[in-house]
């Protein structure tokens, strides 16, 4: 009984977001004024808001992955513009794991995301961020995104160093992979 | 001149200890292996991470008892740290249990610094920390399950312990000067170890975690004199070794086969064996990847303190499609029931199931479900204590195929969910009642299969699962007992959240610490709740007991801790609410 409800709610969460992405398609997602192209970009202010309000889902890197919980989309692989990027940050994306980082995204009477309100989603179809972020540091994250993550390769010693600096061991794994990988591990006692 | 000072205490010791008893207390003096073999006898003390080496988690101090324990009231806390995050994780967490000796308490945070606090006159004073600067970088990103460390060990004039980073550090007592450390897993690997050290003559016995990221799982032994390595059992068998074989896949999947160790396992003297719970097989949802049995992975394995050497292995999930980690420490228990006098270890398993085998032999014995919805089997086989549906001539185990997540069935609900009817919080047992004391969650959640590429999937350092669970549906929880000679479930009391802290017994109470801050005292036969009081944190810690100045305490941290807030908080909504905090809170009369 309570399985079949869990079950249909579920892929209602899914049919959720093609609505959303057909309306995303059709009013071009965040109908708001968006923070004006940068002059100077502030990537070490990107890094710093990239690394306490995305690493945790997308990763270091970016490509997120699969696994225990969490399926954030690369954002090395990703085909999106900066507007879109800003409008999913913004906006999340509902029925989806990724949390809408703007406090009012989905309150008042103007519709901002995807021209839904509080009222047209069901409660917890849209998760809220664990932190907020303000437009202008949004764009700054894009930014950051658009630089250094989108259209990258797989991530490397330069940009594990670029994104850590230097002080952790966190990134000795591309200078030294683990001798052949753990296919090679020493034979049990 | 240490080792002068040493052998100074150490002569001084028996005679220390005689004294200590008989005045009923105890006083300063090294922690040698008779003190640790004889740890439930000292009863203001708490001087191993399951209270003695049986892992009981039983205090014999009844100053706290059910006639008085409604006065029980906040005596003093004390405010450590740790809460920052690093890698994937937002906040570190509090999962330890304190050490209790002579009036002084060692307790640690999420990133494995150690606090010493005297507890003498009445309210705590930090004495020492020692920060052993764990590279939040290089663990945090592949610690699975959040910034959590669960104890220190003590052992002569050192305190041992872990660090996330993968190291053993050994502190001075008096000082908290670190004396030596060795590094001993390796993040590089994707390994971490959470555990608390379990102390066995004379070397430190260290489990690992790391299995969602393609480790092979081992335990290792490390002299605590010479600092070198004693022995390192891997859970996963090399090529040609016995159980090899359990592994019939054509590219290797045992390589990272997973079977983690983190949570402390137990011991027995009389036959000098170590038994320490496995955890489960990478990838973790993915079984079409790896046919065959998977040992050692979701089993109970007792292995020889002096070599390591397996000596008996019992599986309670084969080839298991669901992560039911049998991470979980063993109850050592001598039970007198209708199957007359048995020496049994009792394992209450992720995968919902209580287990009591022949701890000499690892022999089955009898299984309880102690939760109260499992689906995933019709039961165990009351002969092999396998599930009923195994079927040793397969290679891919389909338990109930409606909640087996398969690469056909790709969206399934399995109860228990994926953490476990019981997750690594401790259990506790009454010898007295021979009642066994399950800290339960009583869960279902859904899990989604990704096929798993052979060559493709594994990445150091990636997670490597198979796919990954959420939670539509609420969870519960409950303090479930048993009756341990004959298995059979004596009461459930039930709450509102998970169990995710564990449980400690005394002689008429069960006290237990919920995830929303609530602490609580149920009544040891009826488990009818006594006494409540809310902390205003997460609990995700066992609660222990000590004495100092003649006056029993109880001691908990309080720190939401675990994966619970970033995998599985959806399944208890109620808790979002929750701020990260880091606190030792401390009861008395
Ligand atoms: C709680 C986890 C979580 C956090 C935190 C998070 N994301 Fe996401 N993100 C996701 C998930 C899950 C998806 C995939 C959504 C889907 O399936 O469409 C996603 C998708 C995206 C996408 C769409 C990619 C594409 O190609 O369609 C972008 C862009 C993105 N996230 C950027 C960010 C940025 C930038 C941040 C930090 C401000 C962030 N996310 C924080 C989980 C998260």
């Amino acid at each position: 009984m309570r399985r079949d409800g869990n079950t249909r709610s579920s892929s209602l969460l899914v049919l959720g977001w093609f609505v959303v992405a057909a309306l995303l398609a059709i009013t071009g997602g965040m109908a708001r004024a968006q923070p004006a192209a940068p002059g100077p970009v502030d990537l070490e202010l990107g890094k710093k808001l990239y690394r306490a309000n995305c690493a945790g889902c997308h990763k270091w890197h970016g490509n997120g992955g699969g696994g225990y919980g969490g399926d954030a989309l690369s954002l090395r692989h990703t085909t999106l513009d900066r507007d879109q990027v800003i409008t999913t940050i913004g906006c999340g994306r509902p029925g989806t794991g990724m949390p809408y980082h703007l406090r009012d995204a989905y309150e008042g009477d103007e519709k901002k995301c995807y021209g839904l309100g509080q009222k047209d989603l069901s409660p917890g179809m849209v998760l809220a961020a664990n932190a907020f972020l303000r437009p202008g540091e949004i764009g700054v994250i894009a930014d950051y995104v658009l630089a250094r993550v989108k259209g990258r390769g797989e991530p490397g010693y330069d940009d594990c160093l670029e994104f850590f600096g230097a002080g952790s061991r966190v990134c000795n794994i591309f200078k030294s992979p683990v001798e052949g990988g753990p296919a090679a591990a020493p034979p049990g006692k | 001149m240490i080792s002068f000072r040493n052998r100074l205490l150490g002569g001084c010791a028996a005679v220390l200890i005689a004294l200590g008893f008989a005045a009923g207390g105890a006083l300063a003096a090294d922690v040698t292996q008779e003190r640790l073999l004889n740890a439930d006898q000292e009863a203001g003390n708490w001087i191993l991470h399951h209270k003695d080496f049986s892992a009981h988690r039983y205090a014999t101090l009844d100053q706290i008892n059910a006639g008085t324990v409604k006065n029980l009231k906040v005596a003093w806390t004390v405010q450590l740290g740790g809460i920052e995050g690093g890698g994937i994780w937002s906040h570190g967490g509090l999962e330890g249990t304190p050490l209790a000796e002579d009036g002084f308490l060692y307790v640690t945070d999420g990133w494995g610094s150690v606090y010493k606090i005297d507890t003498h006159g009445g309210e705590g004073k930090l004495v020492w920390k020692m920060d052993p600067k764990t590279d939040h970088d290089w663990a945090g990103a592949i610690a699975c399950c959040g910034v959590d460390n669960r104890g220190v060990a003590l052992w002569g004039d050192m305190v041992v312990s872990h660090t996330l980073d993968g190291r053993l550090v050994a502190t001075d007592k008096e000082s908290g000067k670190v004396l030596w450390q060795r590094q001993i897993a390796n993040p590089d690997k994707g390994e971490v170890v959470t555990g608390a050290p379990l102390v066995v003559k004379g070397m430190a016995i260290t489990g690992v975690a790391g299995a969602e990221y393609g480790i092979r799982g081992w335990i290792a032994a490390t002299d605590l004199k010479t600092h070198a390595e004693v022995w390192r059992t891997y859970t996963i068998p090399a090529k040609g070794e016995p159980g090899s074989d359990t592994w019939k896949d054509d590219h290797n999947a045992a390589a990272n086969g997973g079977g983690s160790t983190w949570v402390t396992g137990s011991y027995d003297p009389s036959t000098n064996t170590i038994v320490w719970g496995v955890g489960n097989p990478g990838p973790d949802w993915d079984s079409a990847y790896r046919p065959g049995d998977n040992l050692y992975t979701d089993s109970s394995l007792a292995v020889d303190a002096d070599t390591g050497r397996i000596k008996w292995h019992f599986q309670h999930t084969p080839n298991d499609p669901y992560d039911y980690d049998s991470v979980a420490e063993n109850v050592l228990a001598d039970v007198n029931g209708p199957h007359g006098a048995m020496k049994i270890a009792l394992e209450a398993d992720r995968n919902g199931i209580g287990y009591a085998v022949d701890r000499t032999t690892g022999k089955f014995i009898w299984a309880t479900p102690f939760v109260k919805k499992l689906t995933w089997t019709k039961g165990v086989n009351p002969e092999t204590g396998k599930p009923m549906e195994y079927d040793a001539s397969k290679g891919q185990q389909i338990y109930n195929p409606e909640a087996t997540p398969t690469r056909t069935n790709k969206v399934t609900i399995i109860c228990p969910g994926n953490m476990g009817g019981k997750n690594w919080p401790p259990t506790a047992y009454n010898p007295k009642l021979q009642t066994w004391y399950i800290p339960v969650i009583e869960s279902c959640n859904r899990v989604t299969v990704e096929e798993t590429v052979p060559g493709k999937s594994y990445k150091s350092r990636e997670f490597f699962t198979g796919g990954g669970p959420s939670n539509p549906i609420k969870i519960t929880g409950s303090v479930t007992a048993i009756d341990a000679a004959t298995g059979k479930i004596t009461g459930k009391f039930e709450t509102p959240f998970p169990m995710l802290g564990g449980l400690l017994a005394t002689p008429d109470l069960v006290f237990a610490g919920q995830p929303d801050g609530h602490v609580m005292a149920l009544d040891a036969k009826s488990l009818a709740k006594l006494w409540d009081f809310n902390t205003g944190g997460g609990v995700s810690a066992p609660p222990m007991t000590f004495s100092v100045d003649g006056k029993q305490y109880i001691a908990l941290l309080v720190g939401q801790g675990g994966a619970w807030d970033k995998w599985f908080v959806d399944g208890t909504p109620e808790l979002k609410k929750i701020a990260p905090s880091s606190t030792l809170y401390v009861f008395g009369l």
